[in-house]
């Protein structure tokens, strides 16, 4: 499985991002926020090596989704090989939920 | 961290100098010698790209790709074809079957390692 | 050292079980067996070998391997029926092919008469009688591993930052991702190129329940500013052409004093993109609560517009971008199939401007009448339109040019021979059509001019020139056409070698007289470059009558200059297009028929002296002591049962596919005129003889005659004009 949870009761859930975000991960990954909808929520993209077009649609289309909800959207613990394809893919890392890109 | 790279090829001359150049360059090689065979060393390895020849017996490139293509384990791997600068046509039909790009033969082994590199970023 | 010498080791084990292979499938082609399967892996067999020896460099291996592919390539191809005589050829070819390798292998030598009569038996197979075959789908589809020489600038080194500013407008579709490229991976190359600021557009990106996961909703606009020119650029979409919308738009080329002028666009730019990302991501949230009147919205707008269009514009809240680039025309991206309706359309405007102008004159209004004037002006319009439609699809021959450069390296690095190359008009616009097909008759010519006209560094000492030999690839529009010229200074054709070729080869008489010209335009007849110039790095098919072939398929010529000692310049000259044709109109039993200008040599009126029968129905025609296989078309094409009598037709002399001369009888000529090609198997079907029709000023359909199927039609009803003419000739 490419998504993967952790429930943190202290805070928020936490949705932790595979590896690997590529074409094959972008459907499961767009299934996963969906089930997370309606609930506040913190993407931990620390492990993340490879960032692709297609997850990074699913992954703005997650953050437009929650802020249209109303609801707080923030990643935190992004890896440098996220923050560089965020960099090349031409993201500003505040268009990612209002809190921004916390390291 | 190497990568691994499949070669589909039926000739084994041309297997040993992808090998050749592939293995100089740091790269895991496995190698099949037809789209069949490439299809079966599929179920056991998960290369980061695949190199295919075009002309070969039992099932050719365009099958071989197409085969990939459908398979979801690996759907996501690039897959280069060896073809001649001329040849429109079979580029085209490679791509349309589902192929990422092209290797121009004869190949340089320098371009080689470099397209590799680049479609598997 | 060692890998490789393993590897020609294997390639020896390797060509053993090929042989195997080979023996075996030919035994069964000759006990009765012809599917298709047993027939590839014979020439497989035979192919792998070729490829495998090119690569160890094992020349006599290569030739006669070439040799005997061909021969195979024919029998794949159902050229060439496996009789026993030929079956018994082949299996004897395959022993000489197992000596060559076990010569190659173990050191020996191998009966070189032998080898050579039977490299000679396998040409003679050719269905054409000529040994040579047009270059076919994998032609140099082997095991080449030829040692390129590699170019540090070849390497990723990143280009100094300075020169160029391009604007790129890229959007994926889905497929781009389906075939594992990645918007990524564009975008990174792009970087490679020089400073590149990125803008991710993220205004079609949906809401969640709405997405489709593997489909595509962003887009981007690259400011780049690089070293590399735009061809690098686009090279850089290579593998994604068709798979997503690109829009290249170069900026002027700065100078100095815009180097802090750019830079300062460089930095708004940045700032711009940061807003932009931005913005559009409060843009979505205005899907479901609307912001009237903002900037952004418009700029969704404009962009959804833009697609319905399928063109890129520059994003309209950019315009520090917009002000930069007024400097180069801003292009934008059309889909090729509404150029090509729009090229159908004006074609149709043209043919009923003439018909127009035909019935005016029909209904005998004057000259200086209104009409008429008025008549005059649309016909002037309607040729300005079709010219601009056709500059649509015109592009620079660069596209071509650009792959020259290596392959002058990797023939020269084969050859031994040091060669420079000087490219002139890179800039030439032609058709796309024509474009396409340029690559293999020009590849096959640089190798030629490289390979037989450039002398070996020490040759070319010897004779006081510098020992690096000079090709020019040059390209210019002369009266309509685009003229393309190779030149080499070399030795010249050493014209009493061809001529001892050519009489050896039966092409002509021994003792014939010929001019310097006539001698030179031998190596244009087909058969003349087999075995005496084949040579490795040819490859394949690469007489120069097949160059010769591709060039008049496309209607047009090539022509040869050459002065001994100090070079040869051969120049081909091509149409613009490939959509409109330069026709001689004439009838034939009632019919309209249009026959290609370029097939055309001479027209002219047939005289009872001249005619001679042959027997049956066959006839020929003298013309200057030759003759010349006499076609009626309106028989090759059913229109009558009888032969017309030639006396009261008119002869048009045409040269055909291999430069073979017959003559055409028609009832009379029309005129010239340009007509508009229509495809006649897209509005109909193929009919044989025929190439595709057109629409004359009168209404009527005429079609255009396919000169070399209906010359290949008459052949093959009588096959008693060859025996004849061998002996006449």
């Amino acid at each position: 499985m490419p998504v993967g949870f952790t429930s943190n009761p202290r805070i928020v859930p936490v949705l932790e991002l595979s590896e690997v975000l590529d074409i094959k991960a972008a459907a499961p990954l767009a299934a996963a926020f969906l089930e997370r909808r309606g609930a506040e929520i913190l993407v931990d993209a620390a492990r993340v090596e490879k960032l692709g077009g297609q997850c990074l649609q699913v992954l703005l289309s997650a953050a437009f989704t929650w802020k249209a909800d109303e609801l707080p959207f923030g990643i935190v613990e992004p890896s440098a090989a996220f923050l560089d394809a965020l960099a090349l893919l031409g993201v500003p890392a505040d268009a990612l939920g209002d809190q921004g890109l916390a390291r | 961290m190497s990568m691994t790279i499949l070669t589909v090829d039926d000739s084994r001359t041309m297997r040993d100098m992808l090998k050749l150049a592939l293995s100089d360059a740091g790269f895991r090689v496995v190698q099949a010698e037809d789209g069949v065979h490439g299809l079966e060393v599929l179920r056991l390895e998960a290369p980061d790209v695949i190199v295919t020849d075009i002309n070969m017996p039992r099932m050719d490139g365009y099958g071989f790709i197409k085969g990939v293509r459908s398979d979801d384990r690996h759907r996501a791997v690039p897959i280069l074809v060896l073809t001649t600068e001329s040849d429109a046509e079979k580029k085209d039909r490679a791509r349309r079957a589902g192929a990422t790009g092209w290797i121009v033969k004869p190949f340089d082994p320098v371009k080689l390692v470099s397209a590799i590199r680049r479609v598997a970023a | 050292m060692d890998s490789l010498a393993a590897i020609k080791q294997t390639f020896f084990q390797e060509c053993e079980e090929q042989l195997a292979e080979l023996e075996s499938g030919l035994l069964a082609i000759e006990g009765g067996i012809q599917d298709s399967e047993t027939v590839n892996a014979v020439f497989r067999a035979v192919h792998s070998i070729k490829g495998g020896a090119g690569a160890f460099a094992l020349d006599d291996l290569v030739r006669f391997a070439h040799v005997f592919e061909t021969a195979l390539d024919h029998l794949r191809a159902g050229l060439l029926l496996p009789s026993a005589e030929v079956t018994g050829c082949m299996l004897r070819a395959a022993d000489v092919l197992a000596d060559l390798v076990r010569a190659a292998r173990d050191g020996g030598s191998v009966d070189a008469a032998r080898c050579k009569a039977l490299g000679e038996e396998l040409a003679a197979l050719d269905p054409d009688g000529a040994g040579t075959v047009p270059e076919t789908d994998d032609g140099m589809d082997g095991i080449d591993f030829a040692p390129v020489l590699v170019e540090l600038d070849d390497l990723d080194a990143l280009p100094a930052p300075s020169g160029r500013h391009f604007t790129i407008r890229f959007t994926p579709h889905p497929d781009l991702y389906a075939k594992a490229n990645d918007a990524a991976v564009i975008l990174r190359e792009i970087t490679r190129l020089g400073d590149a600021t990125i803008t991710c557009d993220t205004s079609d990106v949906p809401l969640l329940s709405e997405l489709d996961p593997e489909g595509s909703c962003l887009s981007w606009t690259i400011r780049l500013r690089t070293a590399s020119d735009a061809a690098a650029v686009r090279e850089v979409f290579e593998f994604v052409e068709g798979d997503c919308d690109v829009a290249i738009s170069a900026e002027a080329e700065e100078d100095g004093e815009d180097l802090d002028v750019a830079a300062l666009l460089a930095r708004l730019q940045g700032e711009v993109a940061g807003e932009t990302a931005e913005a559009t991501a409060q843009q979505l949230i205005a899907d479901e609560t609307p912001l009237p009147g903002s900037e952004v919205i418009d700029l969704s707008e404009v962009r959804r517009q833009g697609k319905a269009h399928e063109v890129a514009p520059e994003p309209a809240s950019k315009p520090e971008a917009t002000a930069a680039s007024t400097a180069a025309p801003p292009t934008i991206r059309v889909d090729l199939d509404r150029v090509d309706r729009l090229i159908d359309l004006v074609g149709e405007l043209v043919i009923n401007q003439a018909m127009l102008a035909q019935r005016v004159f029909e209904a005998g209004l004057a000259r200086a009448s209104g009409v008429a004037a008025g008549l005059d002006e649309l016909e002037q319009l309607t040729r300005e339109i079709q010219d601009s439609v056709m500059a649509i699809r015109a592009q620079p021959v660069k596209s071509v040019f650009q792959r020259i450069p290596r392959l002058v390296r990797e023939v020269a690095a084969l050859t031994g021979k040091t060669v420079r190359l000087v490219t002139e008009g890179e800039a030439t616009e032609v058709d796309k059509t024509v474009i396409e097909r340029l690559s293999d008759p020009l590849t096959h010519m640089i190798r030629n001019a490289i390979d037989h006209g450039l002398e070996s560094p020490e040759a070319r000492l010897e004779k006081g020139k510098p020992a690096e030999g000079q090709v020019r690839l040059s390209a210019l529009h002369r009266s309509g056409r685009i003229v393309i010229e190779v030149a080499d200074d070399g030795a010249g054709i050493d014209r009493p070698k061809v001529k001892a070729i050519a009489a050896r080869k039966g092409l002509v008489a021994a003792d014939a007289v010929l001019s310097d010209e006539e001698i030179d335009n031998l190596i244009f007849l087909p058969g003349f470059s087999t075995a005496a110039s084949i040579s490795d790095i040819s490859g394949r098919g690469v007489g120069m009558d097949v160059v010769k072939r591709s060039i008049q398929a496309l209607g047009g010529r090539i022509s040869i200059a050459s002065r001994p000692g100090e070079g040869s310049t051969f120049t081909m000259s091509l149409p613009l297009t490939l959509a409109v044709l330069d026709g001689m109109v004439v009838t034939v039993a009632g019919q309209t028929l249009v026959v290609p200008l370029t097939a055309i040599v001479e027209t002219l009126q047939p005289k009872a002296v001249e005619v001679h029968g042959l027997g049956g129905a066959a006839r020929v025609i003298a013309i200057r002591e030759h003759f010349v296989p006499l076609i009626d078309v309106g028989r090759e094409l059913g229109y009558r049962g009888n032969d017309a009598d030639p006396l009261d037709c008119v002869a048009l002399l045409v040269e055909s596919e291999g430069g073979a001369r017959n003559a055409l009888l028609v009832d009379a000529i029309l005129g010239q005129r340009q007509v508009v090609i229509k495809s006649l198997e897209a509005n109909y079907r193929h009919v044989p003889g025929i190439a595709a029709a057109t629409i004359l000023g009168d209404g009527r359909v005429a079609l255009i005659l396919d000169v070399d199927a209906v010359v290949a039609r008459s052949r093959s009803d009588a096959a008693s004009h060859e025996t004849f003419l061998a002996a006449a000739g």
